[in-house]
Order: C-alpha cells, then sequence, then structure tokens
C-alpha cells in the first residue's frame, strides 16, 4: 500500500512532460539511425558493436541518469521530500519505490529503443544478438538508476557526479585500464548478453557479471536507504 | 466557519513517560562548519500553544527540524513523545510537521496531496481522513484544483491539512502565518486554540510578536541561537516593556523640558545637542505615564515623544544581554 502509494507519486512527478519528451528523443536516436541505416543499405556487419557503441555506452547511462536523479534527489532539493520523510515509512521502501519507478520507467524507453535499433540495423539471423543485448539493457537500466539514486541522496551534486562517472569512468577509464572492467555496469549489462548470446558482447567478466550486477543492485540499494535514514535537510536558518 | 473542535486526546496516544513533558530539547547545539546556528539550548514544553519568537535568522527553523527529526544535533538530546526525534520514523506516527518552504508537488490536486499524506500514515480510511482534515483548514472549494494553482495561503493551509491528517497529539509549524490573510489568520489561530485545548502540544515560529501574543500560551525567545526568554507571554512583555529606553522629545522648549525630566526618577539622563532632546529611561511603561504630566508642570507643549529604538531586534538583543 504505502510502496504503491510512493510508486505512483514518483511516477506522476517523472512524466513531468519536458523531460519525459526530452528523454523519449534521446531513447529514439540508435532507431534513427536504425532507419538511416536501412534507408541507405541492407545492416551494419556487427549489429552487437553498434548496439554498444550507441545505446549501452551513451543513451542507456544518460537516460538512467536523469530518471535515477529526478527521482529522489531532485525531491531531495526542492523539498517536496520532506513530505513523505515526515511519515512512519521505512527509509527502504521510499528507496526502493523510487528505484522501481525511474528503472522501470527508463527500461520501457530503452528495451525497445534497443530491439528497434537491432532489427533496422542488423541482418536477418542477428535477432538473437538483439535480444541478449536488449535484457542487458533491461538490467542495466535497474542497476544504473539504483547507482544514481543511491548517488543523489548522498551528494546534492548526483547529476555532475553520476554524468562525470557515466562519461569518464564507464566511457574512457574503464576501457583502458585492464581489471577495471569489474567495477563497471556496461561489462555487466556487456557480460549478461554474452551468457544469453555469445556473439552478443566478447565480456571478460563473463559469467561473473550476473553476480557483480546483483551484488551492486543490492549495495546502491542499501547505500541510499542507510543515507536516506541520516538524511538531514538543507536550507534551515 | 466555526473551527471543528479536536476530542481530547484518549491517554492511550498520549506520549510514553511524562505527558507534560512532549517536546525537549537538553543543552542542543547545532553548528553548520563553524556557524553556530542554535547554541545550548535547553526547553521542555507540553501541551498547549507555545510560540518560538525570534527576527528571521535566530535559528527558530533549525530548531524545528531538529524537533522533527530531520537535522541531527551537533550537541545535546532531542526527544519528541518521550522518543529520540533523529533518525527514527516512528515519530511520525504521533508528530506532524507544517514546514515554512513552499514545496508541495504542484501537479498534485490539494486532496491528492492531503490523500497522500493520509495512506502514507496507513490510515484506515484515507480519503475520509483527507476530507476532514480539508475541511479543518476550510479548503474544501479549492480541493479539486492543482495545488500549482494555489495562492500562498491556500498552500500553507493545504500542508496544515496534510500535518493534521493523522490527527498527531504533537505539531510543528514553522511560520504558518506567512501568506495568510487576516481572515484565514483568525480562523487559524481559532484552529490551532482548540487543538491545544484538546490535550495537543502545539509548537510554532514566528518573528511577529502579536501573532506570537494572540495564540501562544507560552513562549520561547530566540536571539542568535541562543534561547533570550522562555515562559508565560505576560512575563516576557513585562521584561521588554521594562528595559531601558531612549526616547526622542520635541516640544516648545526643550532645555526647560531636559531640566524637568531630571528630577523624574524614571530619567536617566537628558543630552541635548543640534536641538534635539534626547532622554535616556530606566524604564518603559514609567516614563511614558510620567512624560505628560512632566511637560505640563514645566509649561511646556510637546509636539512628539518617540522611542528610537523598539525594533523587534533591539528587544531580542536585551533580552539576551541580561541572561
Amino acid at each position: 500500500m504505502i510502496f504503491a502509494t510512493i510508486a505512483d507519486v514518483t511516477l506522476r512527478a517523472l512524466l513531468g512532460r519536458r523531460r519525459t519528451i526530452l528523454m523519449l528523443l534521446l531513447a529514439g536516436v540508435p532507431v534513427l539511425l536504425g532507419l538511416l541505416v536501412r534507408a541507405n543499405g541492407d545492416g551494419v556487419r556487427d549489429v552487437a558493436a553498434t548496439l554498444d557503441g550507441i545505446v549501452i555506452r551513451v543513451v542507456l547511462p544518460l537516460v538512467a541518469l536523469v530518471f535515477g536523479t529526478a527521482a529522489l534527489g531532485s525531491e531531495l532539493e526542492d523539498g517536496t521530500a520532506v513530505h513523505i520523510l515526515t511519515k512512519p515509512v521505512r527509509r527502504s521502501t521510499i528507496v526502493l519505490a523510487k528505484i522501481l519507478v525511474a528503472g522501470t520507467l527508463a527500461a520501457a524507453m530503452l528495451v525497445p529503443s534497443t530491439i528497434l535499433a537491432g532489427v533496422l540495423l542488423g541482418r536477418p539471423g542477428q535477432l538473437g544478438v538483439t535480444f541478449a543485448l536488449a535484457i542487458g539493457v533491461l538490467v542495466g537500466s535497474y542497476l544504473y538508476v539504483a547507482i544514481f539514486v543511491a548517488l543523489s541522496v548522498a551528494t546534492s551534486r548526483g547529476l555532475i557526479i553520476g554524468l562525470g562517472y557515466a562519461l569518464v569512468w564507464e566511457g574512457v577509464l574503464a576501457g583502458l585500464l585492464p581489471g577495471s572492467q569489474v567495477f563497471s555496469v556496461r561489462e555487466y549489462v556487456r557480460g549478461i548478453a554474452d551468457i544469453l548470446n555469445p556473439a552478443a558482447a566478447d565480456s571478460i567478466v563473463g559469467a561473473g557479471a550476473v553476480l557483480y550486477a546483483a551484488v551492486a543492485l543490492v549495495a546502491a540499494t542499501a547505500i541510499a536507504s542507510v543515507r536516506l535514514a541520516a538524511y538531514e535537510i538543507r536550507g534551515s536558518d | 466557519m466555526s473551527p471543528q473542535s479536536f476530542a481530547p486526546l484518549p491517554t492511550a496516544d498520549a506520549p510514553a513517560g511524562s505527558p507534560t513533558a512532549a517536546l525537549v530539547l537538553e543543552g542542543v547545539s547545532r553548528w553548520y562548519g563553524n556557524v553556530v546556528a542554535v547554541n545550548d539550548i535547553t526547553f521542555a514544553l507540553g501541551s498547549g500553544v507555545t510560540g518560538l519568537l525570534g527576527p528571521n535568522g535566530a535559528g527558530k527553523t533549525t530548531i524545528l527540524h531538529m524537533l522533527a527529526g530531520l537535522l541531527r544535533p551537533s550537541a545535546g538530546r532531542v526527544s519528541v513523545g518521550g522518543q529520540p526525534a533523529w533518525r527514527n520514523p516512528a515519530i511520525y506516527r504521533f508528530v506532524g510537521l507544517v514546514p515554512e518552504r513552499e514545496a508541495v508537488q504542484g501537479f498534485l490536486t490539494g486532496r491528492a496531496f492531503v490523500e497522500l499524506a493520509a495512506r502514507l500514515q496507513s490510515l484506515a480510511d484515507p480519503a475520509a481522513a483527507a476530507a476532514r482534515a480539508i475541511a479543518t483548514v476550510d479548503l474544501e472549494a479549492a480541493a479539486d484544483r492543482p495545488v500549482g494553482t494555489y495562492s500562498k495561503g491556500m498552500r500553507q493551509r493545504v500542508k496544515i491539512a496534510a500535518a493534521l491528517v493523522h490527527e498527531p497529539s504533537i505539531l510543528l509549524l514553522d511560520e504558518p502565518f506567512n501568506g495568510m490573510d487576516p481572515r484565514q489568520r483568525i480562523h487559524m489561530i481559532a484552529l490551532l486554540r482548540s487543538m491545544a485545548d484538546a490535550g495537543r502540544a502545539i509548537l510554532f515560529s514566528s518573528h511577529i510578536l502579536e501573532e506570537v501574543e494572540r495564540l501562544a500560551d507560552g513562549v520561547l525567545v530566540i536571539h542568535a541561537g541562543r534561547l533570550a526568554a522562555a515562559g508565560d507571554f505576560r512575563e516576557i512583555r513585562r521584561l521588554m516593556t521594562d528595559r531601558p529606553h531612549t526616547f526622542v522629545v520635541r516640544s516648545s522648549d526643550d532645555r526647560r523640558l531636559a531640566a524637568a525630566f531630571m528630577t523624574e526618577p524614571a530619567v536617566f539622563g537628558t543630552e541635548l545637542r543640534d536641538s534635539r532632546l534626547t532622554v535616556r529611561v530606566a524604564e518603559f511603561g514609567g516614563f511614558t505615564r510620567a512624560v505628560a504630566r512632566v511637560a505640563r508642570d514645566a509649561g511646556v507643549s510637546l509636539f512628539e515623544v518617540a522611542p528610537t529604538d523598539d525594533s523587534l531586534e533591539s528587544v531580542f538583543a536585551y533580552l539576551v544581554s541580561r541572561r
């Protein structure tokens, strides 16, 4: 009951018109690209690499970042969260509802976008690769959102730090430093796709991806709950 | 428009331990970095209405936020209803908070906003509880409009309705009268009085003396993070008027009037400079009663008698200095 109440009001807050349109546009970029490729030829040779480069590397973290930091962080920032915080509600319930709603919203945009783009970009016979990556994106949506929710509770600069993490760490460093992939959500996403279809990705974390992703999801949720329980309101005189 | 009267609280609802100390601060300080917002404050409040009076920036909001469990005290103990306030969401079953900042999801209707609070309180019938609370603050006509379209006073009232929806035994309000028109103010004062008479403990902050005087049984005066005075309002009022004052007097013969004042026991000294007569007095009331008689006896016409430092700020500074 309480969970559903928080989820409901979170969903309505997140579906603010401008943000939703912007995110739909962003999630639509891979589809647009697929349409362009399809209009001028018969698809790319390696659909997995293309989807990895566009969806998993850029679009997934950005959409998850926007929903993840908006779900709780912006409510803490503008003070509306006070109305939920001053209720006899377990802090973990609040955090879980926020992650579920923001993650579902991100996945609802990103999974269809991945599948559509994969179908448009790929050649016949590559559908299995596309679906494997789409499942990876589904898990990645919730995982990224959980991390960004935790970040936005822990710091008032969640958006900036999250952007730095997504672009600098995931985009550049985690690809360069050997071993650092173990701490990269992108690698977990690729690893899960790898398990489902070896042609989808060549991930070094492999089967461990599921375990790493589960640990990261639980850890992010726990950190967000603990930080929210000790949350101090800003702007007292 | 008679406000709903509240039934007396059943004893089971009374906070554990002493029911006369619903809100307790013991040696509480709060600092931000090296700025001290609240400095070693101790008080215990029972049922009834208490005004937290002080100028803006005195630390009133910090105190309310600590009582509401939204800020950790840097030192000391804060408890509500016999339980620690910090990191204890269980207190919200019997505490209601009306924050000052206008932070309400604008897309919700007033009714949806109050129902949200009722659901989060796990009330048996959220819709009925919300309807009751909305009626209590006299907001039925606008209840189905989005909060984003509300005036400041309406937003204030919808926040109060949300804080009242579970009929808390302790109510904390931060500057509740800001943005209300006089009619709403009178209604709200009557409502809070009736809640207090039913045995609830109500603490509200204000920087306006008259608001506190009209509503509060007791008063806590806060200045620069310190408790400047605490107790019965009449007592505080007397302290405020008995303090030394300085008056500027204009008259038909300032020099003669100055000499006449010097024989008055209430007068410390007079000063005549640049054709301006300044009179320092020991006590506000005594001087204001004597001034007309002294002038008449001296055969001087008074044009103007004006206190020079009667801002609330100087009153607070005086109260702090005498502790």
